[in-house]
């Protein structure tokens, strides 16, 4: 036979009809498909053994109960612990991607540990007389802040400052009324899922100059002129009259009555975004006092611990005093503003930090020490606002750092010449000694005893998955409620009222935090402020413009939003430590175009 | 599923650990709120009045999978799109997808995303990926699933225990276990006994967009008028004649 040119391609072509009716080069086209699912850039999540384990959460002072899905030992998704009795399961979006903060790229990684080391004991040995040593814990409370008070105790003229501590609990199971000045109650404060279970019982007013998450939500919400909240505190007092409240607050005289009459009902509780302001002193007034305002618990210490400094505030330090200032911002707390602190600094003064972020006190210290993050190291937390009972939870490591840390606690226990040793473990002890509460476990619920469990069990317990609690206590009456607040500087010349609308814990938060704020807008980002259409036009600004906060203390870069939804005279903006640094003692502002 | 909008605080957890649960990336730089991947966003919405008469709400959307008419199946030229008949599922399958992205444009929810950017992590935190979950690769579409990897988990081991039914306890979306005010609920809706068909049944119950006939089995539901005007999306007045 000979082979044709013809002949050629018609075996070429009926080759090619006839593999289309097979399923070769249909399956070639999933599979090449499926290659482009897995090509190179494409990461391969990692197969393995899949468990539970279980924690807590060290983002907040709320300290919610964790159950890690975990892949070999590396955990991949968080979620809340349904049993727990304060938590009920719920986490916040900070929360859910905690496990992601160890690899952000923005994590500080490394510092001049040996540097800090060496010019803190040199200015220790060189200072003066009078001339203080002080650690700022900006989230007491913790086993560490008993360290640090320890470690003060020891070193002469020691000093141990935080931002404020509340020395009362809130119980919002025993409260019918709650008024809200400005308390970001549904975004953010206390215990989520404390709050939400909690929340059909209650009738939520929410007093504040902007409608916030929290006063959308409220039963009533009360726009008020921004500062003249003392005046309506002074009238539900009783102490000034509706119409006068009315005429400086801006809120209407009817509203002002119905808020008294409900907060005179009984069971009510007054709530303020500060929680020393001197508006909680108005719960003595409602009768809240040892019933929804209660004396704060703090789980059992060891006796040796009582030898501890007394706990301060920025303002006790005199001007000029500290020579060493410590400052642990390993977990997002309270934040004082620098310009609070940089007056009670000494001329040659050494200030040394312990942070994940830069975004902070890192901006002004000498000494930036890497420290570990969530869910690296092992911590307890202490007490939320909102936790009536006595607890004690460990947040156990999820992971083992992944860079090279310093420990806060260990670096000052160190630097005092404290005895060596576990203070968690010391304080799991003192508790199981006392024999009082019982160990939750959540992994199957169950609820036992203290004094049933070895000291031993009590410790692997509260490591590995569970709580301890006492809710036997009597409820008491708090002994102090309002601390004196940092007097506001009044700045007139500046046009607009600065309104913290956004709640930010401050400290690193997963990349994926992009979803709720660039990719959706749904959280207002730490660079942009919103302002009413009257203050834009004034100014000259566009929405979506480029513009500069201007405060007493500095200026910033922001991006404008203009909305009809905010009054003139104010602009919203998102909290975080750069803000608190940029409005001072002042809550005062101007923007102008960039 | 049903969501009570009177309830969600906006804070966003489900935004989160639906992108945790689904492998869904951070942002890259360039990415804006259109550009950006949110299989479930919660968009911020107001009654259009001014300061203070101006109240808020939030109102979570996510694929509403639709059972009637499902538009972005319809016009899949790869057929990447499709509806499971057990459970109603609308399921995308990116390896299919050609990029047209038709389907965004035939979606009336805006609830379909396109991948512009190849999904990266930061270095070591491609370590916390979920493994049940491929990550998908630039130029697809992708949206919603109800968390298909948590359906299979609940197969699985509906199957081991020798079950054909899945146990409602073992398959929760992401969203709706991740949501702190219980807004988001789930269920099955040809189940009387469910909260979910009890919710869908309120007098107070509505569906975004139900005039298109597109049958979503999301059901939201508002004490206020003014969301529920909001979520049948009224044509402005003086543009009856208008298509669109």
């Amino acid at each position: 036979m000979t082979t044709t040119r013809r002949n050629l391609f018609k075996f070429v072509g009926g080759g090619a009809a006839g593999a289309l009716l097979t399923p070769a080069p249909w399956r070639l086209i999933t599979d090449a498909a499926l290659w482009s699912e897995n090509w190179p850039g494409i990461p391969r999540p990692a197969r393995g053994e899949i468990r539970a384990r279980f924690t807590h959460c060290t983002l907040c002072p709320a300290g919610c109960a964790v159950r890690a899905r975990c892949v070999n030992g590396q955990p991949v998704s968080l979620a809340g612990v349904k049993p727990h009795p304060i938590g009920h399961g719920a986490l916040c979006p900070w929360g859910i991607a905690g496990h992601h903060l160890p690899y952000h790229p923005a994590r500080v990684r490394q510092g001049p540990v040996k540097e800090a080391v060496a010019a803190v004991a040199r200015a220790i040995a060189q200072r003066g007389a009078g001339e203080r040593v002080a650690v700022l814990d900006l989230r007491p409370g913790r086993t560490v802040s008993w360290t640090y008070r320890r470690a003060m105790a020891a070193i002469e003229n020691g000093l141990y400052l935080t931002p404020g501590q509340p020395a009362y609990s809130i119980d919002l199971a025993a409260a019918k009324t709650v008024v809200s000045f400005g308390a970001p109650l549904l975004d953010g404060w206390g215990t989520p899922g404390n709050v939400f279970a909690a929340r059909d019982h209650f009738r939520l007013i929410q007093i504040e100059p902007v409608e916030t998450r929290t006063a959308a939500l409220a039963d009533m919400w009360l726009p008020i002129r921004p500062g003249t909240e003392s005046v309506l505190a002074a009238a539900l007092a009783g102490e000034t009259t509706i119409a006068e409240a009315a005429r400086v607050t801006g809120v209407e005289e009817e509203a002002v009555g119905a808020v008294q009459e409900a907060a005179q009902s009984g069971s009510a509780v007054v709530l303020a975004a500060d929680p020393g302001s001197p508006l909680m002193s108005l719960n003595a007034k409602f009768g809240a006092l040892g019933r929804t305002v209660v004396a704060r618990r703090e789980s059992p210490l060891p006796d040796a611990w009582k030898k501890a400094a007394p706990v301060a505030e920025m303002a006790a330090a005199p001007d000029g005093a500290i020579r060493v200032l410590l400052i642990d911002e390993s977990l997002p707390g309270g934040y004082v503003p620098w310009s609070t602190i940089e007056p009670k600094l000494a001329a040659n003064a050494i200030v040394v930090v312990f942070s994940s972020t830069s975004e902070g006190y890192a901006r002004h210290a000498q000494y930036v020490l890497p420290a570990p993050v969530y869910p690296e190291a092992a911590e307890d937390i202490g007490p939320a606002i909102d936790t009536v009972a006595e607890v004690f939870r460990i947040a156990a490591p999820l992971v083992a750092p992944v860079v090279p840390v310093v420990k806060p606690g260990e670096f000052v226990a160190q630097m005092a010449g404290l005895p060596q040793g576990d203070p968690l473990r010391e304080r799991a002890d003192a508790i199981h000694k006392t024999g009082r509460g019982a160990l939750l476990s959540y992994a199957d619920g169950k609820s036992t005893p203290a004094k049933e469990v070895t000291a031993d069990d009590f410790w692997k317990t509260l490591n590995q998955s569970g709580c301890w609690m006492d809710e036997t206590g009597k409820k008491a009456a708090p002994s102090g409620l309002g601390r004196s607040v940092t007097r506001l500087t009044s700045h007139d010349e500046l046009p607009l009222a600065v309104v913290v609308a956004e709640f930010n814990r401050g400290g690193l938060a997963s990349p994926l935090m992009s979803k709720l704020e660039r990719e959706s807008n749904l959280r207002m980002a730490a660079n942009r402020v919103v302002l009413s259409p009257a203050d834009a036009r004034a100014n000259g600004i566009e929405s979506g413009g480029r513009c500069l906060l201007e405060t007493a203390c500095g200026r910033m870069n922001v991006v404008a939003t203009i909305d009809a939804g905010v009054p003139s005279g104010v602009v919203e903006v998102a909290g975080g430590p750069r803000m608190a640094d940029l409005c001072g003692a002042s809550r005062r502002a101007r923007v102008v175009r960039a | 599923m049903s969501i009570d909008i009177d309830k969600c605080n906006g804070c966003g957890a489900c935004m989160v650990a639906c992108a945790v649960e689904n492998n869904i990336p951070p942002a890259p730089e360039a990415a804006n709120d259109r550009k950006g991947i949110t299989w479930i966003r919660v968009y911020k919405v107001d009654n259009h009045r001014a300061y203070p008469e101006r109240r808020t709400a939030f109102v979570p959307v996510l694929c509403q999978q639709c059972g009637h008419d499902t538009p972005c199946a319809h016009v899949c030229p790869q057929q990447a799109v499709d509806v499971d008949p057990a459970t109603g599922i609308v399921g995308q399958m990116p390896e299919r997808c050609l990029g047209c992205r038709y389907c965004m444009v035939a979606c009336p929810y805006h609830a379909r995303y396109f991948n512009w950017w190849d999904p990266k992590w930061p270095a070591g935190m491609e370590k916390t990926l979920n493994p049940d979950v491929a990550p998908r690769m630039r130029g697809v579409v992708e949206k919603c699933n109800f968390c298909h990897g948590r359906w299979h988990a609940a197969q699985q081991k509906a199957a081991a225990a020798g079950k054909r039914e899945i146990d409602a306890a073992d398959y929760v979306p992401a969203c709706v276990e991740a949501c702190p005010t219980g807004a988001l609920r789930f269920g099955d809706l040809n189940d009387a006994s469910t909260e979910v068909a009890h919710d869908a049944q309120r007098p107070e119950s509505f569906r975004l967009l139900e005039k298109l006939g597109t049958e979503p089995k999301i059901h939201y539901r508002s004490q206020r008028d003014w969301v529920r005007e909001i979520a049948s999306a009224p044509r402005p007045e003086g543009k009856d004649g208008l298509r669109g």
